[in-house]
């Protein structure tokens, strides 16, 4: 198992979000996070890379625990995290947001994998060019690329389509395809787009109130519970 | 008014330029990336005057040697009460202020205790008593050493932070400490060593002040103000140090030389408030979440 959670309940304050949260993921896999606004997922990613006030019950990577890690000791664990609002540090370069991810690696090595250039021709031609003035596709662009230069086992991505034109949002859906099918980074993400999640979930969570109301393969993601969790 | 003396009151700006630039790079640098208000910061500067009066005195270590040698002792000082203290304190902005100006009591009576009041001198060799000339202009070497010395710490400040591993990952913690976490990036390292390293720079400013003036348990709190004032018109950046101590530096001298130094001061001290009442976020306000 690539990622276990067991029984994790993860606090803001006093303030429980997450509330007996257990599931498992394969290695290679693609997870579709799905589920209204405000129901937890944000806050399950967050819990993964150790972002919230406390937590507590069993996070394991590759059967390793890491519930008690620093955010900063979770990332070499190979989590390239894109998270919500994409997290570009808009005084750096592109460049530099890029090296960014290099601290996780377990290398350490201070260069930018080829692969972040290839898949985003538009980053390798700016560089140079300040992370701030770059439009809302091109930043998410950035922040996957930032994650892939972490060398990750998985990605986590947080809603990586949201507020995106509509022909970006099937590109990035290709990419995300390619670097799952291709390369074999597993993949979770939350989604609003219940279409992109069938192209390319293997796996669905289905979360309502902090808690895992229905998982499965995603073949087994019936209209009715679309309908019963995820309209308003 | 000549041509000859207008251009000494420059040159003399430059040299007043570099002290407050040197006294407030240490601050500037804790300020910027940790966002700490350090209140001790002058203490620091005292320190590395006793430090150097120390190893000139009882191990007879030569002067220039003492320079370095009390960034490293100040530097460790900062260490310490990082982690001791400040590390604790780094979600409470307002009590790090209040610990600090704790920790500079402590400091100044401590030093007191053990030197006692009376003042100290820092001995520097000869050659830098004297007065370099050259045409018109007359300046004393020590000031030219000043100002190399600040120079070459602006310069090595800028190539740490703009051109190596370390100074990505402080800026990296300066703009989004979270997602600087989510990258790897340990920012209580990052605040312990930019401590360490601001605490040093104080070090360095105290062994050079404690040769243009005399070295005593209370020197440091002349020095502290001035140093805020250039962090807070400079916005908190090197650059806005860089500029903020040049223009005052500048003005300073000027302004002394067509009247006196202690109605310049005044002249310097209205202008700055006039200056954060129009522009309070300063000459480089750092855009960024912090915490």
């Amino acid at each position: 198992m690539l990622l276990n959670f067991d029984n994790v309940s993860s606090y803001y304050g006093a303030t429980r979000i997450l509330r007996d949260f257990s599931f498992e993921m394969e290695k290679g896999q693609c997870l579709c996070v799905l589920g209204r606004n405000g129901v937890g997922k944000t806050t399950l990613m967050r819990t993964i890379m150790g972002l919230t006030d406390r937590s507590t019950g069993s996070i394991r990577i590759n059967g390793e625990a890491i519930e008690g890690k620093a955010p900063y000791q979770r990332a070499t664990y190979g989590i390239g995290y894109v998270p919500q609002g994409r997290g570009i540090l808009s005084d750096f370069t592109v460049r530099e947001n890029i090296l960014l991810g290099t601290f996780a690696r377990k290398d350490k090595a201070p260069e930018i994998p080829e692969i972040c250039l290839r898949i985003f021709p538009y980053l390798r031609d700016n560089l140079d060019r300040r992370a701030g003035l770059l439009s809302g596709g091109q930043k998410q662009q950035l922040a996957i690329a930032r994650a892939l230069a972490v060398g990750p086992q998985v990605l986590l991505l947080d809603e990586p389509t949201e507020g995106i034109q509509p022909n970006i949002v099937h590109e990035i859906g290709e990419i995300l395809q390619m670097l799952n099918r291709e390369l074999g980074i597993s993949l979770i993400l939350t989604e609003q787009h219940i279409k992109v999640a069938r192209k390319l979930g293997d796996a669905f969570l289905m979360v309502d109130n902090g808690r895992v109301v229905a998982r499965g393969a995603i073949a087994e993601m019936t209209d009715e519970l679309v309908e019963e969790h995820m309209t308003i | 008014m000549d041509f000859g003396s207008i251009l000494n009151a420059l040159i003399l700006g430059i040299s007043i330029a570099s002290i407050w630039l040197i006294a407030a790079l240490g601050l500037t640098i804790i300020y910027g990336a940790a966002g700490v208000i350090n209140m001790a910061h002058g203490e620091f500067i005292m320190l590395g005057a006793y430090s150097s009066y120390m190893l000139q005195y009882y191990v007879g270590v030569p002067y220039l040697f003492c320079i370095p040698i009390s960034f490293v002792i100040v530097a460790l000082v900062g260490l310490v009460l990082e982690r001791g203290l400040i590390q604790y304190l780094y979600k409470r902005p307002l009590d790090t202020l209040l610990a600090t100006y704790g920790v500079s009591l402590v400091l100044m009576q401590g030093v007191r205790l053990i030197f006692g009041s009376d003042p100290k001198y820092l001995a520097v060799p000869e050659i830098f008593s004297s007065n370099l000339s050259l045409g018109f202009v007359s300046i004393s070497t020590f000031r030219v050493i000043v100002f190399g010395i600040t120079a070459l710490l602006v310069l090595a400040l800028w190539a740490l932070f703009y051109k190596t591993r370390f100074g990505v990952q402080v800026r990296a913690v300066m703009q989004n400490k979270e997602m600087a976490a989510s990258f790897g990036i340990n920012s209580s390292r990052i605040y312990m060593l930019t401590f360490a390293l601001g605490a040093g720079l104080a070090g360095v400013a105290g062994s050079l002040f404690g040769v243009l003036n005399i070295v005593l348990p209370t020197m440091g709190s002349s020095y502290v103000v001035q140093a805020f004032l250039m962090v807070v018109v400079g916005g908190g950046s090197l650059a806005g140090s860089v500029v903020a101590s040049g223009v005052t530096g500048e003005l300073q001298s000027v302004f002394a030389f067509f009247t006196n130094d202690t109605f310049a001061r005044f002249v310097i001290f209205v202008l700055i408030v006039v200056f954060l009442r129009f522009r309070p976020q300063g000459l480089f306000a750092q855009a960024g979440a912090r915490r």
